[in-house]
């Protein structure tokens, strides 16, 4: 009897290798590949079959286009395309103008304690569904909220953020740039902080002042960054959910209603999976229209 | 005097920007009765301890704290690789099917989140994973925004600086580890932070796909302190002030990096 | 060149968090069977209690009741329902705003109890109930727990400082004059709505007002009635009551408490739950609150109404079905059993025959020695009628949400905005509009 010690296959015979420069990519992108494949490609055509589907579980049945056709002669569907429009269009320029002066103020060397306010104003995007929720329940009530209280100070009469359509909107527009003004600020701020400082010496030098070196140096360097932050904003306001889902469930009178909301509203409360879907699939297409479009602007 | 002028308003901001922390954090001293009364109480209560007691009761607050640290660090870690891996094959190799895959991947990002979400709790049904931390993880590994980061700031990087290494025969993945990823350690710690506050907040597919109380994240745990009109907000408000922190040391440690990390995305098209 | 340890590395990494923690593989086999139940709290509470009785006689069951908060259980529910009854827990507890949702779009998704003996109880529970948890097929798929039928709290002292005798209020239109006399005299408002439906939907007591007339959204054919005449006749009592100033807009977290509080509410329009919440929301307003059956819409009118109820399903796919019955039946049909729950949990029971447990007629000092319970055990032995939520109930509600608040905020007119209601709800379910 013998006893082997040897370890099998360690290099005895001799192979191909397995790991060439051609075959490098593929195994990188590999577990992203599976990833993708797995986790997002599948469930999507999953979901694409179940908007031309109508009930759920062993009710469901096949019905064509029909979810599609029942979308477009849906007054709510269209109220909250017009609702997420109007935030949309409101509420991203104001943002990412208040998120500029912003990085210029925390850029400006003039200010003292620049690492503390800038902490400070990040915060706010770091905050989970659960505390902003009961955050904004306490700060937009209307009797004895904290942002009513505020504006007392300066005399305005008491607001009903939640129980008027005008304000319920302008009450979403103002948690959002509360939530994410500091995010794109923080962005702008590393794009300040990248661009050349002999750019402007060299413009003082030639005379430029302060909104001359703004327009013609700081403008077309940020430019970049300026249509990455618009992107990203509009896809996420496009799909715009847990604002009016924890502030004003949609309301009053459907006044902030938005598309995640409706979709949310229909599959988790309807029961309505097939109509969920579609919409789930007109939004993707907005979404993918707006992406595409503002891509094309970059380019130019 | 302009300096000052413009210090008090980035103060100001800064008021309105911490102020509803700074409620949350003293609200989470208070007892239950209390926290919503009016005038707002801006000064710290006595009840910090008792609140916390209650809750590490109800829902074992050290234990839930382990699990969502450990799927946050794994969800995190995890993204990471597969990213900058991702990533790197993006931007430094040709091969069949890159731009293709590349933007199919791409197009995930404007997919709203709930659609997904049936059929990927069936499948992890199927599977056995239901109930467990690779179910959180697994789904959370290939994050397009992530590989996009990752694709947008190796572009950046010299090709030079690569094919010097590898002339002095190194494998790819000793390229990677010796001078990819020294030069990308703002944009890792950039994406470490976007996926961590995701991880950590994430609330739906966790609520979803866990089924022992043992086994909750925080986020899960403090939903089932909900109950019709009887929440105890001393507990929700003491969970949700813990639950603001880990990001906020985070960030701390990481904002130098991650500032500039954040410039990555948006160099380079 | 990559080396076999990188490949292999590469490899890993998929798996890593896999390897790191595992799975957890469900015990099979012998052994006691272990029923899990989905619930919230602080029902769980007495459920949980209960539980662990049970398991004394039971010695081949486990029963594990789990907390998963209200409204986190329904997320979790609907998708388990959605996938076709996968992972769901054994036993739900599932409310009457879910349960016929539940019922008809998921069919096979909760087990049809007759099968496992279910029918002998029908007459067991509060009157309107078993209608509730009775399918189109006929089917039972749930059992009631708890039941909340409406009543009438108020601020005696409020009361006697505006000069008003409540047993005088016979009707909600003797209400709107004595809560128009309290507000001069107090300051204090009749009621409170969340007249925007910030959050959510605030229609218990539009639906009360209906249900006081035998009517609701839907009729037992399942055709929309919401613009019916008793709908009608509800909504334009609440506008009477707004336009009258006398209610109270309790949007935003808390803010009801706040009211309640400082005195600025007289009444609240709230169910039988409120019986224990009330003393532990304000235990400083000891002795001033009482509890009286709600007045009628119409003069003799029926005065009950159920404004929920909450009910035990079980899993269509539990592979324990019979051992969750077992469960579910002792802990909803023994009286002392049902009673522990209430007394442990806070719900109010459906089955009848615990009402003659002297905790539901001892006096309570903090409604002034009233035996506020009572009340409520009155009002249910008057019976209520049976009430037809439908599938659609969500949607209904919604709609019907958003009419009311068209009504309060905008000042329209309760016929128009029903009408519309009514129009969209038909269009939206495709049911017929009630002739």
């Amino acid at each position: 009897m013998t006893l082997t010690l040897s370890r099998p296959g360690r290099t005895t015979v001799p192979r191909r290798p397995f790991v060439t420069r051609r075959t490098v990519p593929y195994l990188l992108v590999l577990p992203a590949l599976l990833g993708f494949m797995v986790f997002k490609a599948y469930p999507i055509l999953a979901a694409m079959y179940i908007s031309l589907t109508t009930g759920a579980g062993a009710a469901r049945s096949f019905v064509g286009l029909d979810n599609y056709v029942r979308l477009v002669n849906d007054p709510l569907f269209w109220t909250s395309l017009w609702n997420t429009g109007l935030i949309l269009v409101v509420q991203v320029p104001i943002m990412l103008l208040l998120a500029l002066l912003l990085a210029l103020g925390l850029n400006s060397s003039l200010v003292r304690l620049r690492g503390l306010w800038r902490l400070g104003v990040f915060m706010p995007s770091l905050t989970g569904l659960v505390a902003y929720g009961v955050m904004f329940s306490v700060i937009l009530r209307k009797d004895a909220g904290l942002l009513n209280w505020l504006l007392s100070l300066f005399g305005v009469e008491p607001i009903d953020w939640l129980g008027s359509p005008f304000w319920a909107r302008i009450a979403i527009v103002i948690a959002l740039t509360w939530h994410y003004t500091g995010y794109n600020a923080v962005i702008y701020l590393a794009g300040l902080q990248s661009i050349p400082k002999d750019l402007y010496e060299a413009a003082m030098v030639d005379g430029a002042g302060p909104a001359r070196r703004f327009w013609s140096i700081t403008v077309p360097q940020l430019r970049p960054i300026l249509l990455l932050t618009v992107v990203l904003s509009t896809i996420g306001t496009l799909q715009l959910f847990d604002e009016p889902f924890v502030l004003t469930g949609g309301g009053p009178d459907n006044s902030t209603l938005t598309i995640s909301l409706y979709l949310y509203q229909n599959g988790f409360r309807y029961f309505d999976f097939g109509y969920a879907a579609a919409i789930a699939y007109a939004l993707t297409l907005i979404v993918a229209g707006f992406g595409i479009a503002q891509m094309r602007m970059q380019k130019r | 005097m302009k300096g000052w002028t413009l210090t008090f308003v980035l103060a100001a901001v800064f008021g309105l920007c911490v102020g509803p922390f700074y409620w949350l954090a003293m609200a989470a001293t208070h007892a239950n009765s209390d926290i919503f009364s009016w005038p707002p109480k801006f000064y710290p209560g006595d009840q910090l301890a008792a609140n916390t007691a209650k809750l590490e009761e109800s829902i074992g607050l050290v234990n839930v704290l382990g699990n969502t640290l450990f799927v946050a660090v794994a969800q995190t870690a995890g993204a990471i690789v597969v990213s900058l891996l991702a990533g790197y094959a993006f931007a430094k190799f040709r091969f069949a099917g890159r731009d293709l895959f590349f933007v199919l991947l791409l197009s995930t990002l404007v997919i709203p989140g709930g659609v997904t979400i049936i059929p990927i709790f069936e499948m992890m049904n199927d599977i056995g994973l239901i109930d467990s931390f690779p179910a959180l993880i697994l789904p959370s590994l290939s994050v397009p925004f992530g590989i996009f980061l990752m694709r947008q700031s190796l572009l950046a990087v010299p090709d030079e600086l690569l094919d010097a290494a590898r002339v002095d025969g190194a494998g790819e993945l000793r390229v990677l580890w010796r001078v990819v990823i020294p030069v990308m350690r703002p944009v890792l710690a950039a994406l470490a932070v976007f996926l961590f506050l995701g991880a950590w907040n994430d609330f739906l597919w966790p609520l979803i796909a866990l089924r022992t109380p043992e086994m909750y994240t925080l986020p899960v745990a403090l939903a089932s302190l909900q109950g019709l009109a009887r929440t105890d907000f001393g507990q929700v408000m003491v969970g949700t002030a813990i639950s603001s922190l880990p990001m906020m040391v985070l960030f701390l440690i990481l904002q130098k990096q991650f500032i500039s990390g954040l410039l990555a995305g948006a160099t380079k098209g | 060149m990559i080396n076999r340890r990188g490949a292999l590395a590469l490899a890993l990494t998929g798996t890593l968090a896999l390897a790191a923690c595992g799975g957890k593989t469900p015990e099979k086999g012998s052994g006691p069977v272990k029923i899990t139940v989905w619930s919230w709290k602080p029902a769980s509470d007495g459920l949980a209690a209960v539980a662990k009785d049970f398991e004394q006689t039971h010695p081949g069951i486990k029963v594990d009741v789990q907390a998963v908060g209200n409204p986190a259980i329904w997320d979790k529910i609907t998708i388990g329902m959605a996938a076709g009854g996968k992972g769901l827990a054994d036993v739900l507890h599932i409310g009457v705003d879910y349960l016929p949702g539940y019922m008809d779009k998921f069919p096979g998704g909760l087990a049809d109890l007759r099968k496992l003996g279910a029918d002998k109880y029908k007459d067991a529970f509060a009157k309107g109930l078993w209608p509730t948890v009775t399918g189109k097929d006929g089917g039972v798929y749930a059992m009631p727990w708890e039941v909340n039928p409406v009543g009438f709290f108020y601020r005696a002292d409020l009361f006697e400082k505006a000069g008003i005798d409540p047993e005088k209020i016979q009707t909600w239109d003797d209400a709107i004059e004595a809560g128009k006399t309290l507000k001069e005299k107090t300051g204090a408002f009749l009621i409170g709505l969340n007249k925007p439906a910030a959050g959510s939907a605030d229609m218990d007591f539009f639906q009360s007002l209906l249900q006081q007339q035998g009517a609701f959204y839907f009729n037992q054919q399942g055709e929309v009635t919401l613009s019916s005449p008793p709908a009608v006749q509800a909504m334009t009592l609440i506008k009477k009551m707004n336009d009258a100033g006398i209610v109270a807009d309790t949007s935003g977290e808390n803010t009801a408490k706040q009211l309640i509080s400082g005195g600025k509410l007289a009444v609240l329009p709230w169910a039988a739950w409120a019986v224990s919440y009330i003393p532990e929301m304000r235990p400083e307003q000891k002795g001033l609150w009482r509890v009286m059956q709600p007045p009628t819409v119409t003069a003799g009118g029926k005065r009950t109404a159920i404004v929920n109820s909450t009910h035990l399903s079980i899993s269509g796919t539990s592979p324990h079905q019979a051992e969750a019955f077992a469960f579910v039946e002792y802990a909803l049909t023994k009286p002392e059993v049902v009673t522990k729950a209430f007394k442990e949990g806070g719900v109010f029971p459906a089955l009848t025959e615990a009402y003659s447990d002297p905790a539901f007629a001892a006096p309570q000092p903090y409604f002034g020695d009233q035996p506020a319970l009572k009340t409520f055990v009155d009002a249910l032995a008057e019976g209520a009628d049976a009430t037809y939520y439908s599938g659609d109930y969500a949607r209904a509600l919604k709609i019907a949400s958003d009419a009311q608040t068209s009504v309060l905020l905008k000042g329209a007119d309760p016929a128009a905005a029903l009408t519309e209601a009514a129009t969209l709800l038909t269009q939206q379910t495709n049911r017929k509009l009630a002739g």
